[in-house]
């Protein structure tokens, strides 16, 4: 009945030091996910002198993730904390540091690069951007206020605090079916909330979920506003088709409404598009010549740990070309111009 | 049967295998052994056995009254991680699932003695003239949970003033509702302030200064 998780983040982190001081990386990665841990494998093992900065969450969403069933390889599956643990240890392998670190500001107007987080300042001559993807939030009153207190986007971590109670879970997806069926283990009512007439999560989950006694769907309805005082006391909806406005009583809001890309930090720097995801071409180039992008920070369609994996892999040699074509010595006078006239 | 398999096992091994200093599990339970009293006396005894520098010290709760009181123990199942000192590192509840990271992360930073966090927070943690309890809440399916108690477990490290406890929320449901924990992690700072969520060093600091300045 117990299980013992080692997440990657037991690695041991290290203060700003006279090694890290004034030295300018080949290439700096920033994420620990799949695509920033396959890119670091990938320049590591071309002997790139690299730098990870893997958040203080490190190995992305399969961290979070309880298995991972679709990444070749693994016939029988595998965990998702436990896929992410075996990529960081294959990049130390290759001889990558890792940084436990938050970063805070970036800056790819100059070079080399600069890169801070809160407890240090890096350069180097190449990056890569894998910081993936976060939960969406609704956008509504009230929502802020209990994040945390009564909404919640982890029903792993926090369904046990709804025991014999009543919960909303908001989307329509794999996520939302997924986590609305395992709430029914503690809450005594689960009401899913959704956008649409039909369900986009796959079939069997969709089967699983109209079978479920515990579970009923408000179809066609958005959340307006989440109600309480001190605690949640329910949600204000609204049917999208009537207009008819609706409050829903319950004691927990769960929201599964999809992910948004973690791409504030670059927005003025970097081109996104108008969902805020990073533009980049084929070889995972963006507009910056030497800053390159992979995993889901890019990607709006697919989000799978194999493609992000990919994605990471095609920037690292890029990034292997790029530093063949302009190497420390002239990084500062052609890069700027010269690397912008090669065809996307 | 062991709690640990053959493959974290040997992790284990290999994470322990670079210990600086000696390393104390002091771990209270008592004779009619409490829920999973008797699965988190097994796992210390079993991670002792992994590592040279870790010692296990189990103790009785009751008929050790006078001794859980010198580790400022108050419930239990209770893991002191003790280094060179005591530095104020505790968990309540077994530290199962994603929580057993954080649980191998005290034993190698107590062991070093070496907390890392920013300059600035050591800096402001060495400026502390009062004590401060941070007690963070989880359990054990929560991923994001695991980065809140190696923070404030390394502000233990850091400060004498600080200590600061791991509390698996299933197995104290009085405390989760007593500090009204409707989702983890949650992080109450000297009963008076409180952090949602894996909030990085600067934010957690800053209201562990909002704690002691409003008391």
């Amino acid at each position: 009945m117990f299980d013992f998780k080692l997440t990657p983040s037991l690695q041991e982190t290290q203060q700003e030091t006279e090694k890290t001081r004034g030295r300018v990386y080949d290439l700096i990665v920033l994420g620990g996910g799949p695509a920033g841990l396959t890119a670091a494998i990938y320049a590591g093992r071309a002997r790139v002198d690299t730098l990870v900065l893997a958040g203080s969450l490190p190995g992305g969403q399969p961290a979070n993730t309880d298995v991972v069933d679709n990444f070749p390889g693994f016939p029988e599956g595998l965990e998702g904390p436990e896929l992410v643990r075996r990529f960081q240890s294959q990049a130390e392998r290759f001889g990558c540091q890792i940084e436990l670190e938050e970063v805070v500001e970036v800056d790819f107007f100059s070079r080399p690069f600069t890169v801070r987080t809160h407890r240090a300042t890096y350069q180097a001559l190449a990056v890569i951007v894998a910081t993936g993807a976060s939960p969406r939030r609704l956008g509504v009153p009230g929502e802020d206020k209990f994040f945390g207190r009564g909404v919640s986007a982890c029903a792993t971590c926090d369904g046990f605090f709804y025991r014999d109670k009543r919960v909303a879970v908001v989307g329509g997806g794999d996520s939302a079916v997924i986590e609305a069926l395992f709430l029914t283990r503690f809450a005594r009512e689960v009401v899913i909330i959704h956008r649409r007439d039909e369900l986009r999560a796959t079939q069997i989950y969709q089967e699983q979920a109209f079978a479920n006694p515990k579970i009923r769907v408000a179809w066609d309805t958005v959340v307006e506003e989440v109600l309480g005082d001190q605690t949640v006391s329910g949600v204000r909806v609204r049917n999208v088709k009537t207009g008819e406005m609706e409050t829903i009583e319950v004691d927990g809001v769960f929201i599964y409404v999809g992910m948004d890309p973690k791409t504030e930090l670059f927005a003025g720097q970097l081109d996104l598009d108008e969902w805020g995801y990073i533009v980049s071409d084929h070889r995972q180039r963006t507009n910056v010549p030497g800053v390159f992008a992979a995993g889901d920070v890019q990607d709006p369609l697919y989000r799978q740990v194999v493609v992000a994996a990919g994605t990471g892999a095609v920037a690292a040699m890029e990034v292997e070309k790029f530093l063949g074509e302009y190497p420390k010595s002239r990084i500062d006078k052609d890069v700027s111009t010269a690397c912008c006239e090669t065809e996307l | 049967m062991p709690l640990l398999n053959e493959e974290i096992t040997a992790q284990v091994k290999e994470q322990l295998s670079d210990l600086e200093g000696p390393v104390r599990l002091v771990m209270f339970t008592q004779e009619f052994e409490c829920q999973f009293c008797a699965e988190t006396r097994q796992l210390v005894e079993e991670i002792a056995a992994l590592s040279d520098h870790v010692t296990a010290e189990v103790y009785d709760f009751v008929a050790d009254q006078n001794r859980a009181a010198e580790w400022s123990i108050d419930k239990i199942p209770a893991i002191a991680v003790i280094g060179a000192q005591d530095d104020g590192v505790r968990f309540y509840g077994i530290p199962s699932g994603y929580e057993f990271t954080s649980f191998l992360h005290a034993i190698k930073t107590v062991s070093s003695g070496r907390a890392e966090l920013s300059t600035e927070g050591v800096q402001a943690l060495a400026e502390l003239s009062e004590p401060v309890h941070i007690q963070v809440f989880v359990t054990p399916t929560c991923p994001y949970c695991p980065p809140a108690v190696m923070l404030a477990h390394q502000m233990a490290i850091s400060s004498p003033m600080v200590r600061a406890d791991m509390i698996e929320a299933t197995e104290f449901p009085h405390l989760a509702i007593k500090y009204e924990v409707m989702g983890v992690p949650r992080t109450v700072i000297n009963e008076t302030t409180h952090v949602e969520g894996a909030a990085p060093e600067p934010m957690v600091l800053e209201k562990l200064q909002e704690a002691v300045q409003g008391a």
